[in-house]
């Protein structure tokens, strides 16, 4: 029981932080209907900055840093490229995104090196236990930022004008520029968001109990990426449970990699995958996902 | 139209074709040139000019592993200076970064295969195992940063140490001696798919077999890097030990996650899962005084020298135990060449040859004693054991060079 609890808890903890990516995914889709593919390198970027920037400036101006510099490097891409390319299909962009992924993955992976950087978060590896069952902090925090984080989104897009305007350009996006609503804001304010979303989860995922920031911190964009998918991509809420369901299933998965070998060795690492392809195969929109309406 | 196009695509094959015969005719001309090579008697070929031998270095130098490629090659350098070949031929290295890519490293190598008469590094197992089939072919000597032992069925490749499960069993050896492991318990192994970590597995296997000790496998990928799920089962299955055969990242989250969870027993690692980088990190405490390395290179301890001359050399470096492997390396290779050049053949085969013949290598104990290099066979059966502490290179000496109880069995 003592394990199964355990292995629960770091699952939800590893799915808030996905939830966090994943509603990065989420917001820029709703905005501009692109699927971002650099949320990846956004979050080592993040990373990357609150580590080089800790010595220099201490743990919580580093961490502010790191979310302003990873905000305006989305900024930076938005304007720069996906604005300028508004009208193409939306599959180009997508490949457009990754193109940029590539890129400042590159030159992030040159300057990391093989070294591993620390942040050195005021909780540093602290646990909290209760009874057998113990979490480190760092991730007991994740769990409540992101609550409140996603919260307030929800919120936002429920009942903000931004929310409202975001809504209507995804919907129809001509339509909402008729009513006066300014499409590149609303596109550039949600990349602005996604950036800052990916550096929030960054700075959790580089504290115990994972290391510091290593180029791996990248692979993690690509579990959210699921978690997004399968939750619906315009769905807040779909980004929340998207993640949940893949941190736990993968902790439970890797936890219980000897009751499960007659599936293979190392099927942790593919459950993200199989969960979301089981999720689309039952609900092609995702679980919280809009159904395409297409009358013929 | 389509006939410019054509007679163009034609002109260029055969200017193409001529080139590369031109190439090979070339290369012929250079295997049948002997004892030019100005060392009085000493027969050459292809690397030796007058009293320079070239040898080439493929390393990493801007990709994951460039603290150690940096390092490794700064030893091969500093070592180079400051020694000669037979004490009349002085060594140039032609350094190249292969930014970890082995596609590169192919390139790379065929532009310098021209000019070197070994390689004196070459970084990483993907890479060497893509050059393997040239490596074979030019009858080149070379030395790898890596300890897999698929490594030592390459003809001429001499692993730096002993292969990593005869290295893991010297550490399980040395937990035995020191009673943090009996006979009939149970062990957690965490391992990386692929070579490297089969290859440290099936130490534990074999250790297994012998100690009748329970094994619980959890592979993973060298991407993954939250340790929780499977430091949550080793200790639901009351592990009495963990193993490592990972990278730096992955035993700083096992040491954060047993800490949390208040699992209190020895981690045992293959070389590559220390990094100084880690003392630096919050599970610093946990790692000095729980984790135990099992290494082919002792520590700056007994080689405060080298230590001096290479902060000297390169003061802006902080040295790993990189340092001591290509020290050790570049002390392998003069020998190779020194027994060579007695022989009075420095060609690719005459390098290759005393390569093959040469028997209880000693580097002054930078690395541990190296037997000889048979194919399919650990060329030494001696490991170190380190643990971290605040010293340069991050680690001290717990155990000199030893040759474990399992070591023999293991090494074939």
């Amino acid at each position: 029981m003592t394990q199964f609890l355990s292995l629960l808890l770091n699952g939800v903890s590893l799915g808030a932080i996905y939830a966090l990516i994943a509603l990065g995914f989420v917001i820029i889709f709703k905005a501009s209907e692109v699927v971002s593919f650099t949320q990846g390198s956004l979050l080592l970027l993040g990373a990357y900055t609150i580590a080089r920037l800790s010595h220099p400036l201490g743990f919580w101006l580093a961490a502010l840093a790191g979310i302003v510099v990873t905000a305006l490097a989305a900024l930076l891409v938005e304007r720069l490229i996906i604005n300028r390319l508004r009208g193409a299909p939306v599959i180009s962009l997508a490949i457009v995104t990754i193109g940029v992924d590539i890129i400042l993955l590159t030159e992030l992976i040159r300057r990391i090196g093989s070294d591993i950087l620390n942040v050195p978060h005021p909780w540093g590896g602290r646990s909290f236990r209760i009874g057998d069952v113990g979490i480190s902090q760092n991730r007991l925090i994740a769990i409540l930022v992101a609550g409140v984080l996603i919260a307030i989104f929800f919120a936002a897009f429920k009942y903000s004008s931004w929310g409202v305007a975001m809504r209507a350009s995804a919907e129809d996006g001509e339509t909402a520029a008729l009513m006066g609503i300014r499409l590149g804001r609303v596109s550039a304010l949600a990349w602005v968001v996604a950036g800052a979303l990916a550096a929030v989860a960054a700075l959790f995922l580089v504290g115990a109990p994972t290391p510091g920031v290593s180029p791996s911190v990248y692979s993690v964009s690509l579990r959210a990426f699921p978690a997004a998918i399968l939750g619906g991509l315009d769905s807040t809420g779909g980004a929340l449970v998207g993640g949940l369901l893949i941190g736990i299933t993968e902790s439970l998965a890797a936890g219980y990699q000897d009751q499960l070998l007659f599936l293979g060795r190392g099927f942790g690492d593919v459950v993200p995958y199989v969960v979301m392809i089981i999720v689309l195969l039952v609900r092609p929109s995702g679980l919280f996902g809009t159904k395409e309406l297409t009358r013929v | 139209m389509n006939l410019g196009k054509r007679s163009a695509g034609a002109a260029l094959l055969a200017a193409v074709l001529l080139t590369a015969a031109t190439g090979c005719s070339n290369k012929a001309q250079d295997n049948s040139s002997s004892g030019s090579g100005g060392g009085g008697d000493v027969q050459t070929d292809i690397g030796v000019e007058g009293k320079t031998i070239k040898l080439g270095v493929l390393t990493d130098l801007t990709a994951v592993f460039a603290a150690l490629g940096k390092d490794l090659t700064n030893a091969n350098t500093l070592y180079w200076k400051d020694h000669k070949v037979c004490d009349t031929y002085t060594v140039d290295l032609d350094v190249q970064d292969t930014g970890y890519v082995p596609q590169t490293g192919v390139q790379l190598y065929s532009g310098m295969k021209d000019s070197i008469l070994a390689m004196q590094q070459t970084i990483g197992s993907p890479i060497n195992t893509a050059l393997a089939p040239a490596y074979e072919a030019d009858k080149v000597v070379n030395f790898p940063s890596a300890w897999s032992k698929t490594l030592t069925e390459i003809p001429g490749t001499g692993v730096v140490g002993a292969t990593y499960d005869v290295e893991i069993s010297n550490g399980y050896d040395y937990l035995f001696q020191q009673g943090l492991l009996k006979e009939g318990d149970t062990v957690g192994h965490i391992y990386f798919e692929g070579e490297y970590g089969a290859n440290g597995l099936a130490g534990s296997k074999a250790v297994a077999e012998e100690k009748n000790l329970k094994i619980i496998e959890a592979q993973i990928k060298s991407t993954d890097q939250d340790m929780s799920a499977q430091v949550t089962q080793f200790k639901a299955a009351g592990v009495k030990a963990i193993a490592l055969t990972v990278a730096p990242g992955q035993l700083a989250s096992v040491a954060a996650v047993a800490q949390a969870q208040g699992l209190d027993v020895p981690i045992l690692g293959n070389n590559p899962v220390f990094a100084p980088g880690l003392l630096a990190g919050p599970t610093a405490q946990w790692l000095k005084t729980h984790l135990y390395v099992a290494s082919p290179v002792s520590s700056f301890d007994d080689h405060a020298d080298l230590l001096k001359s290479y902060k000297e050399a390169y003061p802006d470096v902080t040295p790993s135990l990189g340092v001591l492997v290509g020290y050790g390396m570049a002390t392998m290779m003069n020998q190779v060449l020194d027994a060579a050049c007695d022989n009075g053949d420095l060609t690719h085969a005459g390098v290759l040859d005393a390569f093959n013949n040469l028997k209880d290598v000693d580097t002054g104990g930078l690395v541990v004693p190296i037997r000889g290099f048979e194919k399919g066979k650990s060329p030494s059966l001696e490991s170190f054991v380190l643990q971290p502490a605040d010293a340069p290179g991050g680690a001290k000496v717990l155990a000199d060079a030893f040759e474990g109880e399992f070591a023999a069995k293991i090494a074939g």
